[in-house]
């Protein structure tokens, strides 16, 4: 008796579980297996999900024709230069303040946690976009990797510092007593140790990078050919021919999301890893 | 002997003590300069990148501002936003709406998510990870793929509806401003009851055993320790997650740009993608970007929010301490 009412129990749970994934993987899915049917049987498919016909014309098509190729590389130099920016820059940043000693260390580090509480998000793009303008950046990618890598990454520096706040400091004074200066203990023997941090940022960073839309958006407003790949498939969806490019954008819209799905299943656990140390410590 | 070579053992002890600190002393001189440069790219990025913008909004509220040329004209952009434009009012309506609507259902589904996930089931870790696989995609691609899904004419939803005959007709779900915002509903807690979940399981887990086996001895049945223990134990964890939630809510832009885009006529508008439009002209009736009057809202919008996390925090003041 005891065990029908706990094997009942568990099975209850398991179809809330399963409905629950069908509803989380169905888009996915949906998505997947329109990217690769003719137009046609996109806007005529009723309720089959699987295409009859696989054709791989819609990807060819969006490489070639609709300057995908070119989308795909902005957002991966886009991407590449904001990850490595970001990891030098916070880094570097949470190594001082774990274990530099300087006058207004803690003035400063309030500040910059402040600004998490006063972020006013997209109000602030305009902003941004006439600094750029100053430092004539403002019609290209390079502006975003500029602000993104050295826009305060304060959750980042959180992350570094309170790891290092794990390593113990006989490390460092050691190698002070062999002579190392400040910088080379940080080069030399700070960061191999903090890899698995810097993993977690490096990724956190690469996600929020690749997704990013609205400012690039912003920045590539007048220069389209610079546009990352998400800004590329989203503006087909405004542009007047919406209806007959739906193939095109079903087959952008996966060419964006596949390269960071398959980095999150392969490498979830330091995604999890950091949103929880992260958000929830900090 | 034996005393002369203490002494010396002293001499030589006080000679490394003395290299020492001098050598810590160089150290901190020379770690401070090295710390300040070190930090020098992240105090940059604050000064113009976080606090320029802020001022900068601060300021141009209170001008005409389209780009181009730039006159003071005092408080006249606030009163035309407190008294003349019900539109913006309108779209930080839909804003609360939005947020409370969608928080409700998301929050419980996350926390039961995350109750059931913390017990020894078989899986659990896939089920972890493909829950949490939407809040990887872009928030963008997100809208993209729900504005396929819930296309009027041949959109799944509708062709799955109409199949199990649950509507008779294919319904246009961004036609009508309620329908529209349900749509950017699903969208949003599709994408995020997994980061919450994994908030929550993260608190589930610091919670000691010992509590759980106590009131098993006491006979407290899963319900009652689910009401007496998870819950109580949960508050701190639970009161950030909301916070986090509500606001990331507010500040949604992206999403409702791309799904709705503020259709039909503007009326699901929200407030964030109402002030961008006005920024870039980018909207309908604003083909001169009126930005001035654009930061004023921004600043209003930025005191209101400011305004509720303090409400918020202080009337959750209590969870943040377990008794």
């Amino acid at each position: 008796m005891e065990l029908i009412k706990k094997y009942g129990m568990n099975f209850i749970i398991y179809i809330f579980l399963m409905i629950i994934l069908v509803i989380t993987i169905f888009p996915i899915l949906y998505t997947f297996f329109a990217s690769f049917k003719s137009n046609q049987e996109i806007l005529t498919a009723g309720t089959n999900i699987i295409p009859k016909k696989f054709t791989f014309e819609n990807y060819k098509q969006a490489w070639l024709l609709a300057d995908f190729k070119r989308y795909t590389f902005n957002s991966i130099y886009m991407t590449a230069s904001i990850v490595i920016g970001t990891i030098i820059t916070s880094s570097m940043a949470g190594y001082a303040f774990s274990r530099g000693e300087f006058k207004g260390k803690k003035i400063i580090f309030a500040a910059f946690t402040a600004t998490m509480f006063v972020s006013l998000g997209s109000i602030t793009l305009y902003p941004l976009v006439e600094i750029a303008k100053f430092l004539h950046i403002n019609t290209n990618l390079w502006g975003v990797i500029i602000i993104k890598v050295f826009g305060l990454n304060i959750m980042n520096i959180y992350l570094v510092r309170s790891f290092l706040d794990t390593v113990p400091r006989e490390i460092d004074e050691a190698a002070t007593i062999d002579g190392c200066n400040f910088f080379r203990i940080y080069y030399e023997i700070i960061l191999p140790l903090i890899k698995p941090i810097i993993a977690t940022i490096g990724l956190i960073t690469f996600r929020d990078a690749w997704n990013d839309y609205l400012m690039p958006l912003v920045f590539t407003l007048s220069n389209p050919q610079q546009s990352p790949l998400i800004v590329g498939v989203v503006s087909l969806r405004s542009s007047g021919a919406a209806a007959s490019s739906w193939n095109l954008m079903l087959a952008g819209t996966m060419l964006s999301i596949v390269p960071m799905l398959t980095i999150y299943l392969s490498l979830n656990r330091y995604f999890v890893q950091g949103l929880t140390s992260g958000a929830v410590k900090g | 002997m034996v005393e002369i070579a203490v002494k010396k053992g002293n001499a030589t002890a006080k000679i490394i003590n003395e290299k020492k600190l001098e050598k810590s002393k160089n150290k901190s001189q020379h770690g401070s300069v090295a710390s300040y440069f070190m930090i020098m790219p992240q105090f940059l990025g604050f000064l113009l990148f976080a606090i320029y913008p802020i001022i900068w909004v601060i300021r141009f509220a209170w001008f005409e501002f389209d780009g181009v040329t730039a006159h003071f004209n005092g408080i006249d952009n606030f009163i035309r936003l407190f008294t003349r434009d019900a539109d913006y009012w309108l779209s930080l309506a839909n804003t609360f709406i939005l947020t409370f609507g969608k928080l409700a259902i998301e929050l419980p589904l996350a926390l039961l998510l995350a109750v059931v996930l913390n017990s020894k089931l078989k899986g659990k870790a896939f089920f972890r990870t493909m829950f949490y696989m939407p809040n990887v995609i872009g928030i963008a691609i997100i809208g993209l793929i729900f504005y396929f899904m819930f296309a009027s004419f041949d959109g799944i939803v509708n062709n799955i509806l109409l199949q199990f005959s649950i509507i008779k007709t294919p319904v246009n779900w961004f036609e009508n401003k309620w329908t529209a915002l349900v749509v950017i509903a699903i969208a949003s807690i599709w994408q995020n009851f997994g980061i919450n979940m994994l908030f929550f399981l993260s608190g589930l887990q610091s919670i000691s055993k010992d509590l759980y086996e106590c009131a098993e001895i006491d006979g407290a049945s899963k319900i009652k320790q689910f009401f007496h223990i998870t819950i109580p134990m949960l508050a701190p964890i639970m009161q950030i997650v909301t916070m986090l939630a509500i606001i990331g809510t507010i500040k949604m832009t992206d999403l409702v740009l791309v799904l709705t885009n503020g259709q039909p006529a503007g009326q699901s508008e929200v407030v964030m993608t109402y002030i961008f439009k006005y920024f870039f002209s980018t909207g309908e009736g604003t083909q001169v970007p009126q930005i001035g009057y654009a930061s004023s809202m921004g600043l209003v919008t930025a005191i209101v929010v400011g305004l509720m996390t303090i409400a918020y925090l202080k009337t959750t003041k209590k969870m943040s301490s377990i008794d």
